[in-house]
């Protein structure tokens, strides 16, 4: 079909050679090397003791911390959309910190803040809560790496909602409380959904902000990406292999749900609008 | 520059766009495509410009082919609906676009460009607004604009997609006798896109009516509007009146002539409102009918009327109206000056309804 | 964001209000000023000059001269593909155009340290071309061809992303009636299309090089941590963090930290830039212009 506007073929030529060169290529290396695994063999290597602990650590404490954000990201959207206060402005960039600063940044600084001297933990550990090089830290690294997303998921759904929903839902004799939980709510629990899905699956890969504050004990504090590295370090390469695709397939999952989840949005917003757009 | 367009076709997927098309349109006319949304207009324009390419068929300028010749080349000025206005440029590097894209060798000179497009800013009367960006505009700023930009390049065709679509009722009229003058005074091939039959029938020179992809009918705005070849055409400009035969005997009855060969059973009577005469006694052919609601509409005052279980809507002038004094209830009876008859299963192809 | 002052029906009790602000302060205090806080008074714990003396330390310099030549040269990448990506995506239908977004958003899904075993796997020694290599003598990885490509990898997805939104939100009319008035295809490219892209272009440019400039994971993998050789700033600190330099390690976080600061000044800049190129944008489509439409018609 003969198009009008000039370069499809160059721009989506250039894109697929190297979308398929850097990315695709390499990815089906990684699939092919461990091709030469049976599946019995990479089933035994994925639910070994210690990488079964890995993952245990690694998703509950990424499933927490997606938690705390989406709570918290929920507050924050809110206020930031709503009130006003002096500063806010400030405050709305600042959100976007834990995108702009280096993870390893990330990571020692709250090793150190965290750590039984530090300016937070020196108030935790009289209390019996000792954060640092335990697993409750790798929920703060992975707190502070997946904040972005719920408020950013959410905060131009907020934006959307139309003043007069909720006046109707006053005239109708609601309560503040039931306007938000029956009608607000279900119009950005997807967008909530999709940002806790975002931060879960950032958190799921998060290497460079954990490991100083992890204590990285095998079994006990060990997440994934660090039990792949360690496997390298000791030239276990065929053991690195197979966690590192197990990462991989797990992480194309949350990548086709998070994108079935700003389908679903996308798709019910449309049809709420009664279509047009 | 004529323009012929022979035996086009286009599918989008299943949807079958244009069907067919034959349209000859003679040097210096303005012609409107008028039809519905989805009816195939502005995909006939966009062909016509090179923006979209044809499954089949054959597009000349000036009977030269043009069929494959890209938009570039086509020396076609394109008024966009919603403008299309290069955001970041002032109005006058809008108009100057097409000069200084020009090669090289064919490139005025940059006092040649001053001039040329400070004429077309006083020709469309923007000369005022020549450091403005488009975004600091009105609507219809913006169109005539538009306008400019696209005679810049001294097309020998001119081609607009829904010229007033975006703009409101007052501006709109204003602009489409400039568009009218405009024309008469530049005198090249126009084509313009619209839904508006009120626009249509008064700023072109011949109206062609689409629907469904196809060319419903091709004439000027008294012969389309007077004499429609099709039910689509009667329902689509202006409001009508139809009468089945089966229920209106007699009124099938009065198109009788016109549909000699037709069986009476089959056919369908369309008739405007205003081509009904109430009359406050029986008269031969006349419907019994009694007065719903009366309402005065600026000049006009438009009666509903029942007979039977149907609804009629009268249009009467306001002197008219006076002498009938037509109360709430009142029975009158009314006689048709004008009656086209359809058969009823061209109708029945359009649409089942009952009238207006 | 528009300061809104919610209707009196919509807003919630001042008490409400009051609670629900401070606990974003809050929790972002906590998790985000708290921390930036600390980075800089760790770093200056022990003076000024201290600082400046880890600072000027040769290993970190060249950590910092690895950092910026890796950002540099893998910037113009990104930009021509990415502009290229979101040029087809958004200009043109075809098939497959939702599976190649996807496929553009991979390199955020994939774990860094997956990213970087990869290229171990591909370019390593026991990798699939690495026979080849090693007979050749080209060092990819633990080298800094190695650490390129990786980077490339990790930046590939911002610019296209970014553009993506912007350009559908466009339309083609523009490039259009540019190719309507005669204009060649480089002529609208230049002329129509890049002024209209530019805040967008420069914002996905701008978060590319704070990950190109702070990645770790991936880096890490296939740098090999040879000091003054294949060390970025992100691994210099982690180094010297490991060998209980508190001082050194947070000295080079610090110089990370203000480049995040940086990155930030420059989004918020380029988004309030977006924000009004996108008010002008709708200014352009609605029916009239606001405010300066005051009309001389004929």
């Amino acid at each position: 079909m003969k198009r009008v506007l000039p370069g499809f073929g160059l721009s989506l030529g250039i894109t697929l050679v190297y979308l398929g060169l850097l990315v695709l290529l390499p990815l089906s290396g990684l699939v092919f090397k461990s091709s030469a695994l049976s599946f019995a063999q990479w089933w035994d290597i994925a639910t070994g003791e210690r990488a079964l602990a890995s993952l245990r650590v690694t998703f509950g404490a990424s499933l927490l911390a997606a938690t705390i954000n989406a709570v918290f990201g929920l507050i924050v959207a809110w206020v930031l959309v709503r009130y006003s206060f002096p500063g806010k402005r400030l405050v709305d960039s600042l959100v976007d910190l834990p995108f702009a600063l280096p993870t390893a940044v990330a990571g020692i600084t709250l090793a150190t803040l965290y750590a039984g001297n530090g300016w937070v933990g020196r108030y935790l550990e009289p209390l019996g809560i000792k954060v640092a090089f335990t697993p409750l830290g790798i929920v703060v690294a992975l707190t502070f790496i997946g904040l972005p997303f719920v408020v950013r998921t959410l905060q131009p759904v907020i934006e959307d909602i139309e003043p007069e929903v909720e006046e109707a839902a006053a005239t109708l004799g609601a309560s503040r409380a039931q306007t938000f939980f029956r009608v607000l709510l279900p119009g950005i629990f997807p967008a909530l959904l999709t940002g806790f899905t975002l931060a879960f699956s950032r958190a799921v890969g998060e290497y460079g902000s954990v490991i100083f504050i992890a204590g990285n004990m095998p079994l006990v504090s060990e997440i994934t990406p660090l039990l792949i590295i360690s496997k390298l370090e000791q030239y276990d390469i065929v053991g690195a292999t197979a966690l590192a695709l197990l990462m991989l397939i797990i992480s194309f999952l949350l990548l086709l749900g998070v994108n079935a989840l700003q389908w679903w949005a996308a798709h019910r917003h449309h049809r709420l609008n009664g279509g047009a757009l | 520059m004529s323009i012929e367009i022979s035996g086009v076709t286009k599918r989008f997927g299943s949807f079958t766009a244009l069907d067919n098309i034959h349209l000859d349109i003679p040097t210096g006319e303005l012609v409107a495509l008028l039809g519905p949304s989805g009816c195939g207009k502005t995909t006939l324009l966009r062909i016509i410009a090179g923006m979209e390419s044809a499954d089949a068929g054959h597009v000349k300028f000036a009977g030269e082919e043009a069929t494959h010749l890209h938009a570039r080349e086509r020396k076609v000025g394109f008024v966009f609906q919603h403008y299309a206005l290069f955001r970041h440029m002032t109005v006058f590097e809008n108009v100057a676009f097409g000069l200084r894209v020009k090669p090289r060798a064919e490139r005025p000179s940059e006092t040649e460009i001053r001039r040329r497009v400070s004429e077309l800013l006083k020709l469309v009367q923007l000369d005022w607004l020549a450091e403005r960006y488009p975004s600091q505009l009105s609507g219809g700023q913006r169109q005539r604009i538009a306008l400019a930009r696209a005679l810049a390049v001294e097309p020998k065709v001119l081609l607009l997609d829904e010229p007033f679509g975006a703009l409101d009722t007052k501006v709109r009229k204003e602009l489409r006798r400039w568009l009218r003058r405009l024309h008469d005074e530049m005198h090249i091939s126009s084509v313009f896109v619209t839904h508006d039959q009120e626009e249509a029938l008064e700023v072109a020179d011949r109206v062609v009516v689409m629907n469904h992809g196809k060319i419903e009918q091709i004439g000027s705005p008294d012969e389309v509007y007077s004499n429609p070849a099709s039910p689509f055409v009667y329902q689509f400009l202006g409001n009508v009146n139809v009468f089945h035969s089966r229920v209106h005997g007699d009124w099938a009855e009065i198109g009788r002539e016109e549909a000699q060969t037709r069986d009476a059973g089959n056919v369908v009577a369309f008739v405007r409102p205003h081509d009904i005469e109430i009359e406050n006694a029986p008269v031969a052919g006349g419907l019994e009918s009694l007065v719903q609601e009366v309402h005065t509409i600026g000049p006009l005052v438009r009666v509903e009327l029942a007979h039977g279980p149907e609804l009629v809507e009268v249009e009467l002038t306001r002197e008219r109206a006076a002498t009938l004094t037509l109360g709430k209830g009142q029975r009158v009876w009314l006689r048709p000056r004008q009656v086209k008859v359809f058969e009823a299963s061209a109708w029945d192809l359009e649409d089942g309804g009952s009238g207006i | 964001m528009s300061t809104s002052s919610p209707r009196r029906a919509n807003a919630e009790p001042r008490w409400l209000r009051l609670t629900l602000t401070a606990v974003a302060l809050g929790f972002l205090g906590l998790f985000l000023a708290l921390p930036l806080v600390a980075v800089f008074t760790e770093a200056l714990r022990s003076g000024w000059d201290n600082y400046l003396t880890a600072l000027a330390d040769r290993e970190a310099l060249a950590a910092i001269r690895l950092t910026v030549f890796i950002a540099v040269f893998v910037l113009p990448f990104n930009i021509a593909v990415g502009v290229a990506a979101a040029w087809a995506i958004a200009k043109f239908d075809f098939r497959g155009k939702s599976l190649l977004i996807t496929l553009i958003d991979l390199p955020f899904a994939v774990s860094p340290v997956v990213v970087g075993l990869v290229f171990l796997m591909i370019f390593g020694a026991q990798g699939l071309l690495g026979p080849w290599l090693s007979a050749h003598e080209i060092k990819v990885v633990f080298a800094l061809p190695g650490m390129i490509l990786v980077t490339l990898f990790i930046t590939f997805p911002f610019v296209a992303r970014e553009l993506i939104p912007l350009m559908q939100a466009q339309g083609k009319d523009e490039e259009e009636a540019a190719i309507s008035l005669g204009a060649t295809g480089w002529q609208m490219f230049f002329r129509v299309t890049l002024p209209n892209i530019k805040w967008g272009l420069l914002y996905g440019v701008i978060l590319a090089n704070a990950r190109a400039m702070g990645e770790f994971g991936a880096v890490s993998v296939v740098s090999g941590h040879i000091r003054g050789e294949t060390n970025t700033l992100p691994l210099h600190v982690e180094i010297l963090y490991n060998e209980y330099n508190a001082v050194g390690s947070f000295a080079a976080a610090s110089v990370l930290a203000l480049l995040a600061l940086v990155t930030l000044v420059a989004k918020t800049l380029v988004e309030w830039r977006m924000r009004r190129e996108t008010e002008m944008l709708a200014a352009t489509l609605a029916p009239e212009a606001t405010g300066t439409s005051t009309g001389n018609r004929s």
